[in-house]
């Protein structure tokens, strides 16, 4: 090995020490590296009750079991009738909103959850998203300093390796969807979240979320990742770069040419 | 199913594949996953972009028509992860290319797997 690649070596390992140092004195766990959902389902939120249990959100008759008010499984169950007929167009697919919280929990692609002792980010490649957890101590901004907004507000704290906090003013079903079922919360939902390793090194989220609109009693949900190969990478994704599926008003998703013109035959 | 479409392909074959959904991005209705295409194309165009790549296929039939086909596979970040390159396709390979086609006809369809010339494959071709 020559001098110059030992000092590369050298400044390298210093770099990495500095970084990491803080967060292992304070015996934060390592979850480094790029993660990958492990309950897929074409994107399913509750793997724990959808129905079938190998169903896929977006597919005909595939739906969850959450604990809705009568008002919202009605609603739920107009959406999937809609679904059926492929007429419930999913935000993102538009190409100008991340998925928001908790959503951003369920999606393809990678993950990158980047821990620090004053705040834990959560980097979403398909989005994307970022998500800030404040663990410095503070609480959630007065009730006149926050609006509604895609991941929310987020709070919390370390505990034995686990990252517990509780997320607010998320915007909910005016911009958001929980999958492509049709699943949505209000804007009065509260998100409380429990991560953590497990023993056998998945990244582990429980989630209980209550709604006074749209729950009848709190609703549990939990979600595992798993870390990908040491040395993957992940990319940007940048969905307006060519997106040859626009959505008509009517919530038919269309494909176009390398034109742009639209290739359909049936247009609603 | 598109007629002039049906006459090129002698080639068409329907296969019991596990259906793979191409769209993380937005829904694949519009794919009849349970029917599998099978064709030779030549490549025109290979889109390696988000949020979706595109193959652009020209289909000759029997009577050398040709036909501009565009099939969707998901997007680059997860497919080069899974062996995928922005060159795995290149203008003019000859491959066959099997695919969910649309549900009304239209000359485009879903990414189900490719087998190129020397016995190279992507996707599903088991």
């Amino acid at each position: 090995m020559s001098v110059l690649r030992m000092k590369r070596k050298l400044v390298a390992l210093v770099l990495l020490w500095q970084i990491a140092a803080p967060v292992l004195a304070q015996g934060l766990p390592d979850w480094s590296g790029v993660w990958q959902r492990v309950e897929g389902n074409g994107g399913i939120f509750d793997p724990a009750t959808v129905e079938p249990p190998d169903g896929r959100a977006g597919s005909p008759g595939v739906r969850q079991r959450p604990p809705l008010t009568e008002a919202w499984e009605a609603r739920y169950v107009a959406t999937l009738a809609l679904v059926a007929k492929d007429r419930v167009p999913d935000p993102i697919s538009n190409c100008g909103t991340p998925a928001g919280y908790p959503r951003l929990l369920a999606l393809p692609d990678v993950y990158e959850f980047i821990v620090r002792p004053e705040t834990t980010w959560i980097i979403t490649e398909n989005g994307p998203n970022i998500m800030r957890i404040y663990t410095d101590g503070r609480d959630h901004p007065p009730t006149d300093e926050l609006w509604p907004t895609f991941t929310g507000d987020s709070v919390g704290k370390w505990h034995e390796g686990v990252l517990s906090f509780t997320t607010v003013s998320m915007i909910g079903e005016e911009h958001t969807i929980l999958d492509r079922s049709g699943l949505t919360l209000s804007n009065q939902a509260v998100v409380a979240t429990s991560m953590s390793l497990t023993d056998e090194g998945l990244l582990r989220a429980d989630l209980v979320i209550e709604d006074p609109l749209a729950l009848s009693k709190p609703w549990n949900v939990t979600r595992h990742f798993r870390r990908m190969p040491v040395g993957t990478r992940a990319y940007d994704y940048a969905c307006a770069e060519n997106n040859r599926n626009p959505i008509t008003d009517a919530g038919q998703t269309l494909t176009l040419d390398t034109e742009g013109n639209v290739i359909d035959k049936v247009i609603e | 199913m598109n007629t002039r479409f049906a006459a090129t392909l002698a080639a068409i074959l329907l296969i019991a594949l596990p259906p793979i959904d191409v769209c993380a991005h937005h829904s694949s209705a519009m794919f009849d996953k349970e029917e599998v295409r099978e064709v030779t194309a030549t490549v025109r165009e290979f889109q390696w972009t988000n949020p979706h790549v595109w193959i652009q296929v020209v289909i000759t039939n029997e009577k050398a028509e040709t036909t501009e086909w565009s099939i969707e596979g998901l997007g680059p970040n997860s497919l080069f992860r899974n062996g995928w390159r922005p060159n795995s396709f290149k203008p003019g390979d000859v491959i066959k290319i099997r695919f969910n086609p649309m549900r009304d006809g239209s000359n485009a369809g879903g990414f189900v797997g490719a087998r190129f010339a020397d016995g190279r494959t992507l996707g599903n071709w088991n």
